[in-house]
Order: C-alpha cells, then sequence, then structure tokens
C-alpha cells in the first residue's frame, strides 16, 4: 500500500469528488484521521445547498428539508466507504437523496395510518397536527419523473447536450450553440429546449405530445 | 421567452451568485403545470449543479458544519453512523441529551451511580467511540423506543462502513462539546467506571460492552 501523504487545503479544493473519497479512504486506512476533515468538509458544504433546496421542492419545512439532506450525504460518504463502487459520487449523492425524500414520505404515511386524521377529530388540529400535503408531495416527485422520462427520449445526442448545457446547465444559448458545434445556431438552442420543455409538460399533463 | 423559462433563467442566476437559493419563491410565482414544470426542471438542474466552491468561513457559519463533523466522526470512530444518525434522532424526538438519557436509564432500569453509566455510554454512542458490536440489543430496543426508530435500524447503522484503525485521539473526542450540549453532563467517576475490565462490569456495563 503506497503511503498516505497529506495534501493541503488548496489542493483539496482542485481534486474531483471521487479523488476526494478516494483520498479519505486512504487517509482512514492510514489512521489519519484528521487529515480527513477538510477533505470530508470541501465534500458536504460543496453539496450541502443543492442537497437542501432540492429536498425544500419536495418537503413542508425548511427544517425536514436540512434533516433528509443531513441523512443523505452522511449516508452517500459513509457508504462510499463500504467497499461498493458507486460510480460517480454526485450522481450516486442524488439518488440516495430522493431514496431519503421517498422514505420520509413513506414513514410519515406510515404514522398517519396509526392515528386518526385531523379530518375525523374536529377541532383538535393543534394536536394532531395538518393533514399530508398531497398535491405539494406529488408536485416534484412526478415532475422529476417526466423530466427523467423526457430525458431518456432524446435520440439525438446533440440535442441531449442542449439540454445538458442550456437547460439544465449554466450556459447561454449562445455559449451552448458554441460549444455544440457541428452547425448548431442559437435558434436551433432555443428550438430544442421548448421542444423539451413541451414534452415534459405533456407528461405531468397525463398526454402524449410527441412531436 | 415563457414564463417558466424566465423563473428558471431567475432561479439559475440567484443560485449562481450565491446564498441561499431557496426555489420556494420561484415555485410560488407560477400555477398548475407551469409550477410542476418548473419545479422539475428546478429539480434536475440542482441535481446537475457542480460542486460549490469550498469557502472556509462560509462553511464555518453553515449548517454543512456539523454535519460534516458527523461524518467524520461516523468515518473514524468505531460505531459506524450512530455519529451522524443518533444526535438527529434525538432532535427529531426533541430531547436534550440528558433527557434521553434519563428515559433510556429509567428504561434499562440504572439507578443512582449507573444513570451515570448509561449517560457516559451513550454520549459515547453519539461520539463514535463505542463499537456497535458491544452494544446489546436491549439498548437499541429501548433506544429505538424513545427516538421512534427500531433495534434493527440502528443496529445496521451501527455497522456501517467496516471498521478502520483504532483513532488515537479518543481522550481528546471524549472532552469535545457537541451540538451545543458540553460533555460535562459525563461525569468523570462514570469514564473511570467505564474503563474497568470485564471482571468488574456491573449489568450497565455488560448492556452496553457485552454484546446481545
Amino acid at each position: 500500500m503506497a503511503e498516505f501523504e497529506e495534501l493541503s487545503q488548496r489542493h483539496l479544493e482542485e481534486l474531483s469528488d471521487e479523488q476526494l473519497v478516494e483520498y479519505m479512504r486512504r487517509a482512514r486506512e492510514a489512521g489519519r484521521h484528521e487529515a480527513m476533515k477538510p477533505a470530508v468538509a470541501v465534500l458536504v458544504y460543496g453539496y450541502w445547498d443543492n442537497l437542501v433546496n432540492r429536498a425544500r421542492l419536495k418537503l413542508r419545512n425548511h427544517a425536514d428539508a436540512e434533516d433528509v439532506a443531513a441523512e443523505a450525504v452522511a449516508s452517500a460518504i459513509v457508504s462510499a466507504f463500504d467497499g461498493k463502487s458507486v460510480g460517480e459520487f454526485r450522481s450516486w449523492l442524488h439518488t440516495i437523496l430522493s431514496r431519503r425524500i421517498a422514505d420520509w414520505w413513506q414513514a410519515k404515511e406510515q404514522k398517519l395510518e396509526k392515528t386518526r386524521l385531523p379530518s375525523e377529530h374536529q377541532g383538535d388540529e393543534d394536536v394532531w397536527g395538518r393533514e399530508p400535503a398531497v398535491d405539494f408531495e406529488g408536485e416534484a416527485l412526478f415532475a422529476r419523473d417526466c423530466v427523467r422520462r423526457a430525458l431518456e427520449e432524446i435520440e439525438d445526442p446533440r440535442h441531449r447536450r442542449v439540454i445538458d448545457l442550456y437547460v439544465l446547465g449554466r450556459n447561454s444559448a449562445a455559449e451552448t450553440a458554441a460549444l455544440v458545434g457541428d452547425g448548431m445556431t442559437e435558434a436551433n438552442v432555443h428550438q430544442i429546449s421548448s421542444r423539451f420543455q413541451r414534452r415534459v409538460r405533456g407528461l405531468l399533463e397525463g398526454g402524449d405530445t410527441s412531436d | 421567452m415563457t414564463d417558466v423559462e424566465r423563473l428558471l433563467t431567475e432561479y439559475k442566476e440567484a443560485h449562481q451568485g450565491g446564498g441561499d437559493a431557496d426555489p420556494r419563491p420561484y415555485l410560488a410565482r407560477a400555477s398548475g403545470v407551469d409550477r410542476e414544470l418548473l419545479a422539475g426542471l428546478i429539480d434536475a438542474y440542482l441535481a446537475e449543479a457542480p460542486r460549490r466552491p469550498f469557502s472556509a468561513a462560509a462553511f464555518a457559519e453553515s449548517r454543512a458544519a456539523p454535519v460534516a463533523e458527523q461524518v467524520e466522526r461516523s468515518l473514524a470512530g468505531a460505531g459506524g453512523m450512530w455519529p451522524a444518525l443518533l444526535p438527529r434522532l434525538r432532535d427529531r424526538a426533541r430531547l436534550r441529551r440528558s433527557e434521553l438519557v434519563a428515559q433510556l436509564a429509567a428504561r434499562l432500569g440504572a439507578q443512582g451511580a449507573q444513570q451515570d453509566k448509561v449517560g457516559l455510554y451513550y454520549h459515547q454512542m453519539e461520539q463514535g467511540l463505542l463499537p456497535e458490536s458491544g452494544v446489546s440489543d436491549t439498548v437499541l430496543e429501548a433506544l429505538g423506543k424513545i427516538v421512534d426508530s427500531t433495534a434493527s435500524a440502528l443496529r445496521k447503522a451501527g455497522q456501517m462502513p467496516g471498521p478502520g484503525p483504532p483513532r488515537t485521539d479518543e481522550g481528546a473526542v471524549f472532552a469535545r462539546a457537541t451540538y451545543g450540549e458540553p460533555a460535562a453532563d459525563v461525569p468523570a467517576e462514570a469514564e473511570a467506571l467505564a474503563e474497568r475490565g470485564p471482571e468488574e462490569w456491573d449489568e450497565v456495563d455488560r448492556l452496553f460492552r457485552g454484546g446481545a
């Protein structure tokens, strides 16, 4: 086994997620637990807001969103040490978050089954709490499935790249056209984006709007 | 540009500008299918967003800091995910550690000095200093009832990940204050009691260190 070499904070910030996890694994195996701390901090801080905000889309309050995000990031990092390959860390992390959100709703439902609902207990809602906001629960969970399905339906890899760079990424239409190249224009980017959003909308409405 | 595209663009700008970037105010400006579409697109955007560059100052003030500390303790300790899980379950149950310890001691039938020892052992569980294999089902069942979990879920959490080499700074970790509650609620005598060998163990020692 290669000797563990502690890296500076600055060097750690330049590592990929997978390299950070590997660094933590080597630090742990070498018994250098203090060396793990900055690497864990870079990884947790780097994704914390994204996880909390994704959870906010699906849960009813900020405290629950933070709670589920904390559980997800801890589970994702610790399970990456199990020796199993988790693939791309970011994707793994967001998958764990989705599972934890689903678990949260399932636990909520089970708890509600054990108790009477507020509507069966008129006038005492402070004791029993409110019934679950089913519409709110479904909002982002179903929408996420529709986005995923619409993405899977894109056959042309250049179109998929447009969606990744422009709709789900941080680039302008002009930047996206330049990055994709091969004759892609800004107008094409807008057309592809509009078509994709129409498809997601059609799936959300329960109809088939493929054009 | 549609309303959804405009709101998505605004959200992405806020997100890239740093700060909280709470998506809910943006959702509140849309309705019906537009709102669902926007939620799905923001969700997919956040799932693809790259890791935020590290800022030591922002990290120190962030809720991410205690979470990172729990993860580090989980990786460095002997109790798997307990350092990350137990404080959260306790928070969810709205219990201070002293209140949880009192309930746990009562459920285990601990009296007098044994109550302090229950406090010590529970503290070690939260800190990742107590190996899961030593903690009995009796303790985990009692704890599960207090924090609305199950013995099997707690057992499984304590087993992850595979054990690493023993840490050399257990004393420092033990003395460290956690979650705003100092370790001072664990008397020094209880610590000394816990250092006794198996031949001197009482029932509480066996429950927390003797295995199932």
